[in-house]
């Protein structure tokens, strides 16, 4: 059926194909894309979207070509039979036989992608606009907020869930997302592999500062790891006063292990100085930072719980920011 | 007629006497009267402006949108403000144009299309657009007041349901919606009717066009879609009211039931806003290959099927919600599944066109580019069907891209091209080439320009609804270039839009692009009869296939030739095989739909702001307003009881029960009305299954003895209606009104025990969530028991005015009719709050 | 009234896609109760629904069957487009046979996830 013209057009089509293949293999990168794996799922999912672009971009230009060339440039009609014919036969027996293959290969991975014998659980709590997160060891439970560390190579079990309204978790580096319900608990395993630094974020919307509810996660060496985690369940070692901070009632809401500040509505401090970001994602952890997150809250995340604390004397700020600062 | 006639009368006197007739019976109103119109030309002429009008509003809200993602921690708006914009964008798209625009093209169509004057509920379709036009410019207007929905147009709770986190907006989309909702299901009864029953004597169901297959069919999927939707309104909106728990999780709702319900009808709604789009190309297609649709069957198939497996796909909207992956199994099969009927679909219109020889025109390129579009929007749903890459994709721009394609390509495009193919025979106007490919490329171009980045952006975790995103993470350039993409497609909607308004087109040839089917024996679109005289239909391409049939039916040489009385009329057929069965008198025009529409909506309005006083006069005149509409405009007694219809064949003027076209809107009503029921007892299971006990330790059901009696009064008061019937056709008037009335009162009783019920058990419906779904269920019974007292009294009314005869029983027998579903609705809530209980 | 028919209608045109309905519908309520109150009655579920799905594949056939009877055994090709009694019926016939295939292989593939998933999960 004039195989010249249809020839042509997907010659001209497969250029295309090609330079685009090359921008977007250049374009997959970035410490939160799924086409730049760093776990077990994701590499998996990765590889399964490339076989079905692929897949897709064949079925495209063989469907959009006989298209193109029946409307522009055929001249001989078709006979009703073998009209009929390309009905059956593209339209739904080689569909039926492609999809069931497809579905096949899609639930038997299902239940793989997300086994493992977990080496570790954290519980993670999804709260308006930050992330509560709680590692359950056999010591105990040590809790911090906004950010994930793993150690690659090992299992991890994350338990799910909400306090107020639906979160969804997600470290496209790692593996798809999983929400957060109240009164749910959902449980997702994740098989981190390579070390480095990523980015997880809330994919359900969630209210007004959703866009700025992320978090930081480092895959890690397991040594690594526990050392991290050693550190980070021992109480609070500040080398600054905690006078301004405890005047200001900040430990109202929030805790810094032992001291008097016990608060459970925001995040625990007790090692913040050590944490990658401030504000759920928002802001690399420097000094700057710091005093401008307590003293702009709203106006840096609009939507935040907490309130700002511009109004502050300049010296409350800095003796804040000091402690904060100390607390690693 | 014509028999009457003195035979000296010339062919010649007797067109113009006819058409004389046609034009009074038919007029359409001026001046302020016009809005009193109640003709499916007109009413469709209306609803396609009103729906085109609202997305061009909506997409005024997507470029703001994407002039917010230009570029990284941008603040043109605030958030509170872009929340509102895509909550708004997506509401209107899918409410407000998407749906809405399938109900308008085709009530502008199908009348034509089926050679009927009009379809046998002009009123209602009146009081469906009136309910529409406030509906959405209540919910549109709200963002010009800061106050528009901004919880996303999934209304996900417990964001959505609390009321400090979210204000009015919320209402607004509840209420506003639920009204539109019903100006959906009023058009879906309009449309199934209209296909079955008012096709042109000799179109069997195998010549039926395929247009009005897919209206069909997807009138059907509205009747199963829209209900559920409306339960969860109701649950949601008595939670936002009055507390009731149902999604909320600390008193035993779930937040995931609000899912469930939504996309139960959210995904159908998709299909429901593709298959009409689609039809417009299977139309099209034939015209331009200059030859019958080859597969007419197969499309059958295609659109059958479609209509089927699109209720087992809802759930792949909650893939991450974590659901066992059995659950998601199923799902991800019927998703799969789907795309066989849809490609079935496109390749019937390939063959066709390898089959024919096929001429280029505007339409036909906007049909090539739906499909380049809509095909690889279906590949990445074949995609996303897969649960494991889902998991990646959800709530990402991923997603953002691909629902894009699938309804720009499957929904847009082939309504533009429809706008193009269908423009000269709705305003008699050619619109110009020239700008039309302008128009197409820039659109076309355009939406790959915005859309195709997103699918890298999405992949590249860039998740949907944030109103700005930090630079570095890879998403900068892709976002500008999207926003570049999406202003040069408004410009082409521009060029578009300009091109129909433009005064100074050239005027429309009839049937200007030589097409078969029977909408293109329009001529003059400034007359208002439809069709001059409703011919016999021997094909499916009858101006193809019947030689000379333009002409003659312009010399009204067929059927219904004139009004004598100065009646509107209509023919109704056979559901099969299309012969003639009756002369409908449809109403003419009146403003009672437009008040009665006020009068409802006033209400909605008023609970939105808690006007309770307001809401409730206002509704209860709506109501009162409905009735004087039925009473003055339906179901009247002809003066004669048969009329000759034109070539010799003579019909009644009255039909009632299955043979009446009343019949058959009750029947499809209350198959939508129970589908609603079905949803809140499906609530009532959810909760049982998530429970470990339902009712949970220390609640007792409602009072047994009471549920049962009113059970009983209720089955007595079915009874007796039945018995009124009996009567009725045996012509005893007294005994008639006698058992019209104490069904009346034993309707009445029945209400008042089943509500007495769960207050004797003392359920308080603000402690948990099981007195509350107790409580929903008995409400909506009652209040079914008591809209049949209403209709009770009507007969009744009837009845003692003389309107109710032993023949004449149409309002009679649909509230019989009516009544088998109450009583259905209170067996099944007996059964569900009585036994269940003590069964587990 | 369906089946053992002479003539076939807009019913029976929509058996087998009402079968598929029930068979998807009897396997996701089922297995959302299995799986929401007795996880180790899977095994049982899984049974069943093979049950299920050969129940629903034998009615599809039936109806398939029976349209193959009113569309004369293929006796006449689409497309049908006659105004007879007769081209009504093959027509009806015909998408109903079309029909009954694609309900069959959507009976087949919402057989599938119970074959390959043996828990719950999640």
């Amino acid at each position: 059926m004039g195989a010249k013209g249809g020839r042509a057009f997907e010659g001209l089509e497969k250029a295309a194909l090609v330079a685009g293949a090359g921008l977007l293999l250049g374009a997959c990168s970035g410490p939160q894309s799924a086409l730049d794996p760093a776990g077990r799922e994701a590499a998996e999912v990765a590889r399964l979207f490339w076989v079905m672009l692929a897949g897709a971009a064949i079925i495209w230009l063989a469907v959009i070509g006989t298209a193109v060339f029946a409307g522009r440039f055929q001249k001989t009609p078709l006979g009703e039979r073998a009209g009929l014919r390309i009905v059956l036969w593209a339209g739904a027996i080689i569909p039926t036989l492609i999809l069931a293959a497809l579905l096949t290969f899609g639930l038997r991975l299902m239940p793989v992608l997300r086994a493992g014998e977990p080496a570790l659980t954290v519980h993670v709590s999804g709260e308006q606009y930050w992330w509560r997160v709680t590692y359950r060891t056999a010591q105990g439970e040590v809790e911090t907020a906004n950010e994930l560390r793993l150690p690659a190579g090992r299992p991890a079990e994350i338990l799910l869930d909400s306090a107020d309204v639906i979160h969804s978790f997600w470290i496209p580096a790692l593996a798809g997302k999983l929400d957060m319900i109240p009164g749910r608990t959902n449980r997702l395993v994740l098989n981190p592999e390579r070390t480095g630094t990523y980015r997880g974020v809330c994919a359900e919307f969630c209210g007004r500062a959703h866009a700025f509810m992320a978090f930081s996660v480092e895959v890690m060496e397991p040594a690594a790891f526990e050392a991290w985690l050693a550190r980070e369940r021992a109480p609070a070692a500040a080398t600054a006063d905690a006078g301004a901070f405890l005047a200001n009632g900040c430990g109202g809401c929030h805790s810094v292990r032992g001291t008097p500040a016990t608060g459970t509505i925001g995040p625990d401090l007790t090692h913040v100085a050590a944490r990658p970001t401030l504000g759920a994602g928002l802001l690399a952890n420097t000094p700057a930072n710091r005093r401008r997150f307590v003293s702009e809250t709203e106006k840096l995340k609009p939507g935040v719980r907490m309130p700002a604390f511009g109004a502050l004397e300049s010296d409350q700020l800095d003796a804040i920011d000091a402690y904060l600062g100390s607390l690693r | 007629m014509s028999a009457v006639e003195p035979r000296t009368e010339t062919d010649d006197a007797r067109m113009r006497r006819e058409e004389a007739e046609l034009r009074a019976a038919w007029e359409t109103p001026r001046g302020w009267r016009h809005f009193s119109a109640c003709n499916n030309q007109t009413v469709g002429l209306w609803y396609t402006g009103a729906s085109f009008f609202f997305f061009l509003f909506a997409g005024v809200l997507a470029l703001i949108i994407r002039a917010q993602l230009a570029v990284p921690g941008n603040d043109l708006v605030s958030p509170g403000t872009y929340n509102q914009l895509f909550t708004l964008h997506g509401t209107m798209m899918m409410f407000l144009f998407a749906v809405p625009i399938f109900e308008a093209v085709a009530i502008l169509i199908l009348p034509q299309m089926l050679a009927a004057r009009d379809l046998p509920f002009p009123r209602l379709s009146a009081f469906g657009f009136w309910c529409f036009l406030i509906g959405g410019v209540f919910v549109g207007g709200s963002i010009l007041f800061n106050a528009a929905p901004d919880s996303g147009w999934f209304m996900y709770p417990p964001l959505a349901t609390d009321t400090e986190q979210t204000g009015i907006g919320a209402d607004i989309w509840l209420l506003g919606l639920s009204f539109i909702e019903i100006a959906s299901i009023a058009a879906a009864v309009e449309l199934i009717v209209g296909v079955l029953k008012c096709r042109p004597p000799g179109m069997r169901i195998n010549l039926m066009p395929l247009y009005a297959w897919y209206v069909l069919i997807v009138g059907g999927m509205i009747l199963f879609a829209f209900p559920p939707l409306i339960a969860g309104d109701i649950l949601f909106e008595m939670q936002r009211l009055f507390d009731w728990p149902f999604f909320d999780a600390a008193r035993g709702g779930d937040p995931v039931l609000w899912q469930h319900l939504f996309w139960i009808f959210g995904h159908p709604e998709v299909y429901i806003i593709f298959l009409p789009s689609i039809a417009l190309l299977a139309m099209i297609v034939p015209t331009f290959a200059r030859r019958p649709i080859l597969g007419y069957g197969w499309i059958v198939l295609a659109a059958v099927g479609t209509g089927f497996l699109s209720f087992g796909l809802w759930a792949h909207h909650m893939f991450t919600i974590g659901l066992p992956w059995l659950s998601l199994g199923f799902f991800s099969a019927a998703s799969e599944a789907v795309a066989i009927p849809t490609g079935v679909q496109i390749f019937v219109f390939v063959a066709t066109l390898l089959a024919g020889r096929a001429i280029f025109s505007i339409p036909m390129l906007f049909a090539t580019g739906a499909l380049a579009i809509f095909v690889f929007g279906g590949l990445t749903g074949v995609m996303v069907a897969l649960a494991p890459f889902d998991w990646q994709a959800h709530d990402s721009y991923f997603i953002v891209a691909h629902l894009h394609y699938t309804l720009i390509g499957g929904m847009f495009f082939p309504l533009i091209a429809g706008l193009y193919y269908f423009y000269p025979f709705v305003v008699g106007r050619m619109l110009s080439a020239r700008l039309g490919r302008w128009s197409f490329w820039l659109m076309f171009a355009g939406f790959n320009i915005a859309f195709l980045p997103m699918h890298i952006t999405g992949l590249r975790g860039m998740p949907r609804r944030v109103y700005t995103y930090p630079e570095g993470l890879g998403w900068d350039w892709l976002n500008l270039v999207s926003t570049v993409g999406a202003f040069t497609m408004a410009a082409g909607v521009l060029v578009m839009v300009w091109d129909a308004l433009r005064p100074g087109k050239p005027r429309a040839p009839r049937n200007p692009w030589n097409a078969g089917t029977l909408e293109w024996v329009a001529g003059d679109p400034s007359e208002p009869w439809g069709i001059r005289s409703v011919p016999p239909i021997r094909s499916r391409y009858p101006l193809w296939d019947q030689p000379n049939l333009i002409r003659e039916i312009d010399e009204g040489k067929f059927y219904l030739p004139g009004a004598p009385e100065g009646k509107r009329e209509t023919l109704i057929t056979d559901v099969l095989d299309a012969t003639p069965l009756q002369v409908l008198r449809v109403p003419g025009n009146s403003f009672k739909p437009l008040i009665a529409a006020v009068l409802i909506g006033g209400s909605f309005i008023a609970t939105t702001f808690h006007w309770w006083l307001l809401a409730i006069a206002s509704g209860a005149l709506g109501i009162a307003a409905i009735m004087v509409w039925l009473w003055t405009g339906t179901a009247a007694i002809p003066e004669k009881p048969e009329r000759g219809a034109g070539l010799g064949v003579t019909l009644p003027l009255y039909a009632s029960g299955p043979a009446s076209v009343g019949w058959w809107a009750m029947f499809i009503t209350m198959v939508g009305d129970g589908t609603a029921f079905i949803s809140l007892v499906f609530a009532y299971f959810y909760y049982w299954t998530i429970h470990p006990a339902f009712p949970p330790a220390g609640m007792a059901p409602p009072d047994g003895a009471l549920m049962l009696g009113g059970g009983a009064a209720a089955l007595a008061a079915w009874a007796a209606m039945l018995g009124a019937r009996r009567a009725n056709g045996g012509g005893h008037a007294g005994r008639v009104r006698l058992l019209i009335g104490a069904a009346a009162l034993l309707s009445v009783a029945g209400a008042a025990l089943l509500l007495l019920a769960p207050w004797q058990a003392g359920l308080d419906p603000v402690a948990h969530v099981y007195p509350a779904t107790v409580w929903v269920l008995v409400l909506w019974t009652a209040l079914h028991l008591g809209v049949g007292v209403l209709m009770q009294g009507y007969c009744l009314a009837g009845a003692l005015a003389g309107r109710l005869t032993a023949r004449h029983d149409i309002d009679l027998r649909n509230v019989v009719l009516y009544g088998h579903f109450a009583f259905l609705t209170v067996a099944t809530t007996l059964a569900v709050l009585v036994l269940a209980p003590r069964a587990t | 009234m369906l089946f053992r028919r002479e003539t076939p209608n807009l019913w029976t045109l929509l058996t087998p896609p009402a079968v598929w309905a029930l068979h998807f519908l009897f396997c996701y309520v089922a297995g959302a109760i299995i799986c929401a109150k007795a996880p180790e009655a899977l095994g049982e579920l899984r049974l069943a629904i093979a049950a299920a799905t050969g129940l629903a594949l034998v009615i599809i056939a039936a109806a398939g069957a029976q349209a193959v009877r009113h569309w004369g055994f293929g006796s006449d090709a689409p497309p049908h487009n006659q105004p007879t009694d007769e081209d009504q019926k093959h027509f009806l016939a015909f998408a109903t046979l079309l029909l009954a295939g694609l309900s069959a292989v959507a009976v087949l593939f919402g057989a599938l996830p119970a074959l390959f998933i043996a828990e719950c999960g999640a």
